[in-house]
């Protein structure tokens, strides 16, 4: 006997209420102040002074920003090698400690590699900016006891290197969460899987390039659109240690976006780059859905 | 089995017990340490709690981590919540950022006095964010003994009138009051000179033949920030090409203003004369001085972003330091600093040096350091400055503070700015700078001019070309386009007219007659 849609809602109402505050939340902190940036993209605004409708003018204008160019260009470098390192370095990591032998141990190193998560991203770049990279950090001050001192340099400050050594910070960027997620695809591969690689004469290297990635290509694929939604928008190691500096070497999109937000007061201008970095994550994400293939995927296709 | 799982619940205990002890409140490790700030902990005792942003005088702060805790505001408070004992001072320390202060003004939540650039007010007096003292200004202090400077209207008190009343903005209203004065100079190593017989010099051909000695020695020659060389640098160097020329080019002769500002180019008659050529690659002055700017900076510090100057210049590896009158507060009280220190100030660059350069005296950069300003909170009871009691509270508040026994008090317990207020004198060591704030005052402050969207862009291009990231050619052009967006936004903003500006232009015709290396269309 079919339900109508009446009785349906009548009969899950209390499910509804159950997700409502949340939806209710997320709305006004998510959705809400998504429509009112794009409503507010329209308008020349200033925090505090009257807004003006111009039009798409802050779009037009933003395509000849001075900054566009260098901004993406940096944002497009960080980014694909922020992707380059989320995949090989936990992945690796991962593959290692999966492949101890002794489980006691290799619960040790979860947690060992876990551990650092505890430490706040702020003070992550504070140390790197700080003890790492300035004046008399660690760099500098390890070439000056090799007798290398005129490869000294600010390496934040310096327009040739800043870009890299803000691409550095974290190494061996192996910690976090990725690494679990990573593990926990390795550990769902079947035994049967790999005792028959085994059988066909792949071992090492070669086992876990044919084997072991492919059927962790959805952990890849997760790991690989997080760390391009985070590239896109994320701007505060470069706020912190740069502020998109010298010049613009280290600007991206995200942080000309919070500048002309706050400290210009151009709350128009900010909000439409903020719709044009929202326009991009999203071309991306499909993409990446579409084309980048899981490893679900590959063995529906076999 | 049994040992793993004891192995992990060892280990998970561990790592809980650890997290516990990381993150539990504990006790400070000095008993003694004074409070940063002053908190009102019972605010429904009293009628009016004042909330006071005072930046470097902050009780409980250490200027350059030497002497002791500042109390001097503290002291003052008391004394006042004596005469009006419905009414609490707080201070408090706030983030020294833009961003900040625009969003706590536009909620209305701002401290009721703030220290804050006040060109960076400027930028907003249209929003209401902001009260005009103009009124107090020209009122008697009541705080101030009859007879006395000041009893008669407030504005008498202050003892670098020129600097204070310059600080009016363009709309001809003054938004801060000027509790005290900065100066930037050269601090140098008197030993190292000694050393290598080296003498403050005379002029600036000479500054850089001593800077190459200095170099020549394995010496830092010039130790400073790429913020001070873009906000301090650019305005002298900018002063010595065009001072000679302001005759001709001195479109507005503001009555109130000029007689304080004599020369000063505000953001309407840059504007102005962008459009007669001025500040473009066609300006032979405006691009001479950025050239000066990128040789002078070879002597300057490898790092001009990072590097700890402060360090660089105590460890005696940089000869000069180029810092505001602040530093003495950490020279003259280190008692580890084991050397003799001066302080000069940048010599002039004659016509041997260049020859669209005519050797007048540098001029003065500096100026107020800690500036009051009265925000929207203050009228928060009414809504109206008008009918607001308790804006005349606040007032109450300045007013008793700018008085000679109260600013001796505050501005005297460190060394590092001059009183701003008349018969308080500043420490012996400051006295350098007074002398140098007697001089007149740069032709313009380029950083303060404009909006933050045109420092920005200044501050990052000519980091980048002194640093050798761009051309000269590269940075000119990023520099027309900044100065042309920021002008286009100013004139939108404030609606400027510039039919007079031409008719005084065509009016000065014959003092730029012999002018040389004019741009073209400013014949």
């Amino acid at each position: 006997m079919k339900q109508s849609r009446l009785q349906t809602i009548v009969r899950n109402s209390a499910c509804y209420a159950l997700v409502a505050p949340t939806f209710a939340l997320l709305a006004v902190f998510c959705l809400v102040p998504f429509v009112w940036a794009f409503a507010a993209s329209f308008y020349r605004y200033e925090i505090g002074g009257e807004a003006t409708w111009i039009g798409i003018a802050n779009y037009q204008e933003y395509l000849s920003d001075p900054t566009l160019l260098p901004s993406f260009y940096n944002m497009f470098i960080l980014t694909f090698i922020g992707v380059v390192i989320t995949i090989v370095f936990p992945l690796g990591t991962a593959k290692l400690i999966f492949s101890l032998s002794s489980e006691k141990a290799r619960y040790i190193y979860r947690i060992l590699f876990l551990i650092p998560i505890v430490v706040p991203g702020v003070a992550v770049m504070m140390i790197w900016g700080g003890m790492i990279y300035s004046d008399s950090g660690l760099v500098n001050e390890t070439l000056r006891l090799i007798g290398q001192e005129d490869l000294t340099r600010g390496w934040l400050s310096n327009p040739d290197t800043v870009l890299y050594a803000v691409s550095c910070i974290g190494f061996p960027f192996a910690s976090g969460v990725n690494i679990l997620i990573y593990y926990a695809g390795l550990a769902s591969i079947p035994d049967s899987v790999h005792e028959a690689a085994q059988l066909d004469g792949a071992t090492g290297f070669r086992k876990f390039m044919l084997i072991d990635v492919p059927l962790v290509l959805s952990q890849i694929k997760l790991m690989v659109i997080l760390t391009i939604i985070g590239g896109v928008q994320g701007f505060q190691g470069m706020f912190i240690l740069t502020r998109g500096g010298p010049g613009f070497r280290s600007m991206v999109p995200g942080l000309w976006m919070y500048f002309n937000a706050f400290s210009f007061q151009r709350m128009g201008y900010a909000c439409a780059i903020g719709v044009f970095l929202f326009v991009i994550i999203l071309a991306l994400t499909i993409v990446n859905l579409k084309y980048f293939k899981s490893s679900e995927d590959l063995q529906a296709a076999k | 089995m049994k040992s793993l799982l004891t192995l992990r619940n060892a280990s998970l205990v561990f790592v809980l017990i650890f997290s516990v002890w990381a993150l539990w409140p504990r006790k400070s490790t000095d008993a003694k340490a004074p409070k940063v700030g002053r908190e009102c902990t019972n605010p429904a005792r009293y009628k009016y709690v004042i909330k006071v942003a005072p930046g470097f005088y902050l009780p409980g702060l250490m200027p350059m981590n030497v002497g002791k805790p500042l109390q001097g505001l503290n002291i003052v408070a008391e004394d006042f919540e004596k005469l009006y004992p419905d009414t609490f001072i707080e201070f408090v320390g706030v983030p020294g950022v833009r961003e900040w202060l625009v969003t706590q003004l536009s909620a209305g939540q701002a401290p009721d006095i703030l220290n804050v650039n006040v060109e960076d007010v400027w930028q907003d007096t249209q929003k209401g964010w902001y009260v005009a003292l103009d009124p107090y200004l020209e009122a008697p202090n009541p705080f101030i003994e009859k007879g006395q400077p000041g009893s008669v209207q407030w504005w008498d008190v202050f003892k670098y009138q020129a600097i204070s009343r310059g600080k009016a903005a363009p709309d001809g209203k003054m938004y801060c009051i000027s509790t005290d004065m900065v100066e930037t100079g050269f601090f140098y190593n008197k030993d190292i000179f000694r050393k290598l017989s080296l003498e403050p010099p005379k002029d600036w051909i000479e500054f850089l033949a001593l800077q190459q000695k200095l170099k020549d020695a394995g010496f830092i020659p010039m130790l400073a920030y790429v913020g001070n060389i873009v906000d301090w640098g650019v305005d002298l160097t900018f002063d010595q090409f065009y001072a000679e020329i302001l005759p001709g080019v001195d479109i507005i002769k503001d009555p109130i203003r000029e007689q304080y500002l004599d020369g000063y180019f505000d953001w309407d008659e840059i504007a102005f004369l962008r459009s007669k050529g001025f500040f473009t690659k066609n300006d032979p002055r405006y691009v001479a001085h950025w050239q000066v700017l990128k040789d002078w900076r070879k002597y300057f510090n490898k790092d001009i972003s990072s590097a700890d100057m402060m360090k660089l210049f105590v460890t005696q590896k940089g000869a000069m330091l180029w810092d505001g009158s602040w530093t003495v507060n950490k020279l003259a009280r280190d008692p580890d600093l084991d050397f003799e220190w001066g302080v000069f100030y940048p010599p002039p660059m004659t016509r041997e040096f260049h020859p669209l350069c005519c050797g007048i005296e540098q001029c003065v950069i500096g100026g107020s350091a800690v500036q009051l300003t009265v925000t929207n909170s203050a009228f928060k009871d009414t809504g109206n400055q008008e009918t607001s009691e308790r804006l005349k509270r606040v007032m109450a508040f300045l007013q008793f503070l700018h008085t000679p026994k109260n600013i001796d008090i505050v501005v005297n317990e460190c060394m590092a700015f001059l009183p701003n207020v008349k018969g308080v004198e500043p420490h012996k060591e400051l006295l350098p700078f007074d002398e140098i704030l007697a001089r007149r005052y740069t032709t313009t402050k380029w950083t303060y001019t404009f909006d933050m969207n045109f420092n920005e862009i200044m501050y990052r291009m000519l980091d980048l070309y002194l640093n050798d990231g761009i051309s000269l050619e590269e940075y000119l052009d990023w520099m027309q386009k900044d100065l042309d967006m920021a002008i286009d936004t100013i004139v939108r903003r404030k609606k400027i007219d510039f039919a007079p500006f031409e008719k005084r232009w065509q009016e000065l015709a014959p003092a730029r007659a012999g002018m040389k290396a004019l741009p073209p269309d400013a014949r």
